[in-house]
């Protein structure tokens, strides 16, 4: 889930998503979610690209999350419990991530993007 | 022993035999499970917070494993495509509630069991670059990978190129305030002196520790790297403080410090110090071979 920060080497963010199979870890109790856990969203949320996150999720089969991250619900526990479960939870296990630059293909199985790349391919470097 | 670097590609040595044998072994897990702690320790977390942290070279996923004890929050790369399947089988175990650690005490904060998550996976060559946004991560974490980039598998691999890149793309994918801590195994001197090389290059501030010296075999090198944009200087004096406080906990280790300048490793057996020693050799009438052209000359190395 998380894939929705990985770029493709600087030519391209956010990857698009086609979702083959997405596993949703049972959520068994959302008390069980501690205080440690919401300082590490907290802690994330300035890491997040909201819109693309919305829209990684969407992608992924979950439409709720707002379009916006306002002020307010940055605060609200209960929120960032929800926004911890999807961050956390919902994991691709097959598909494909897509550059929407370059087009470049990242396939996904068994829950591991393949993100090998050529040296052609890689950011110059003088030595 | 002759060491696998030197075999090929890390993704050919480190197959599916290779990757299944690693797991069982318990002498192996415990090796890698001390190394982490130790590199934990390094990065000087604040034990109260979950961090984000990625793991480089995270193989089969037991430093990662320790990093979940922890109650931190993990991504790892690796080039072996048979190593990740290891670490994602345990991951996938652990999803349907087959972890033996499942059945503990789940209120405890302290304990992180079971774990809070467990990581995502990238089939990924850091020498390639780390696919990441920038200021992502609060640290980073290497357990016994990172030599791997000292040697090319193909033409069009250049081991400083591919160092240079990485760090590069290292110091910009972690936060401010991160640490990055790498265990590595150099094969010779100069490995060690064109990795920390390397990591300065880019901007990175810090050297590398070396636990147990004087033991061939459990010497261990950490590079610590901090990427504190403001002044290098705060941080290498901030570096001896690490060393007297790890010195307690780990009293055993006999270890030279931090503070140490990477640039000292330069230069053990140069041709003036061969050429000194065999001289005083000669004074106190011991045989000695004469100087020639070929004295203290780089002798390819033996597999
Ligand atoms: C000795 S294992 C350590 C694995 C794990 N960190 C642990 O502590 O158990 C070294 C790992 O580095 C990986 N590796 C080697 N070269 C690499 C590269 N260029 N990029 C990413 N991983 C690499 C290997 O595939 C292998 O899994």
């Amino acid at each position: 889930m998380r894939n929705n920060t990985k770029e493709a080497d600087g030519k391209g963010f956010p990857l698009r998503i086609t979702a083959v199979e997405v596993r949703v870890v049972d959520n068994p109790d959302a008390t069980n979610v501690g205080q440690r856990e919401i300082d590490f969203v907290k802690n994330m949320l300035p890491v997040l690209d909201w819109p693309a996150l919305v829209q990684a999720a969407s992608q992924l089969g979950i439409p709720t999350l707002p379009p916006q991250l306002t002020e307010q619900l940055a605060q609200d526990p209960a929120f960032l419990q929800a926004l911890y479960h999807i961050l956390m939870n919902v994991h691709l296990v097959k598909g494909m991530l897509t550059c929407p630059a370059s087009g470049r293909e990242f396939p996904v199985t068994d829950g591991i993007v393949n993100m090998m790349l050529e040296e052609e391919e890689c950011e110059r470097v003088r030595v | 022993m002759s060491r696998p670097e030197l075999s090929g590609h890390a993704s050919i040595f480190y197959n599916e035999r290779e990757a299944r044998k690693y797991n069982s072994s318990s002498r192996m897990v415990n090796v890698q499970r001390e190394i982490t702690l130790r590199a934990i320790e390094l990065l000087l977390l604040s034990p109260d917070k979950a961090s984000y942290i990625l793991d480089i070279g995270c193989g089969s996923g037991l430093s990662g494993q320790v990093l979940e004890e922890k109650g931190h929050i993990w991504v790892g790369c690796d080039v072996s495509r048979d190593m990740l399947q290891v670490a994602h089988e345990r991951i996938d175990d652990s999803f349907d509630g087959n972890n033996k650690n499942v059945e503990n005490d789940e209120g405890s904060d302290e304990v992180h069991d079971p774990p809070l998550s467990t990581g995502d996976l990238l089939h990924h060559d850091m020498g390639t670059g780390l696919p990441f946004r920038p200021a992502t991560f609060d640290a980073c974490i290497s357990i016994s990978a990172l030599q791997w980039l000292c040697y090319s598998n193909s033409a069009s691999q250049n081991p400083k190129r591919r160092l240079l890149r990485f760090f590069s793309q290292l110091y910009a994918i972690l936060k401010k305030s991160a640490r990055a801590v790498l265990q590595f195994y150099p094969e010779t001197a100069e490995q060690a002196v064109l990795i920390s090389e390397c990591a300065t290059a880019v901007g990175f501030g810090g050297g590398v520790v070396v636990d147990y010296p004087n033991s061939t075999k459990a010497k261990k090198h950490y590079l610590v790297l901090s990427c504190d944009r403001t002044s290098s200087k705060q941080v290498q004096q901030s570096m001896p403080s690490v060393e007297e406080q790890t010195h307690v906990s780990v009293s055993a280790a006999s270890r030279k410090g931090i503070d140490k300048p990477i640039r000292k490793k330069k230069g053990i057996k140069t041709k003036e110090w061969i050429i000194k020693k065999k001289e005083t050799q000669r004074k106190r009438g011991k045989s000695v071979r004469p100087d020639t052209k070929y004295t203290a000359r780089r002798r390819p190395t033996k597999f």
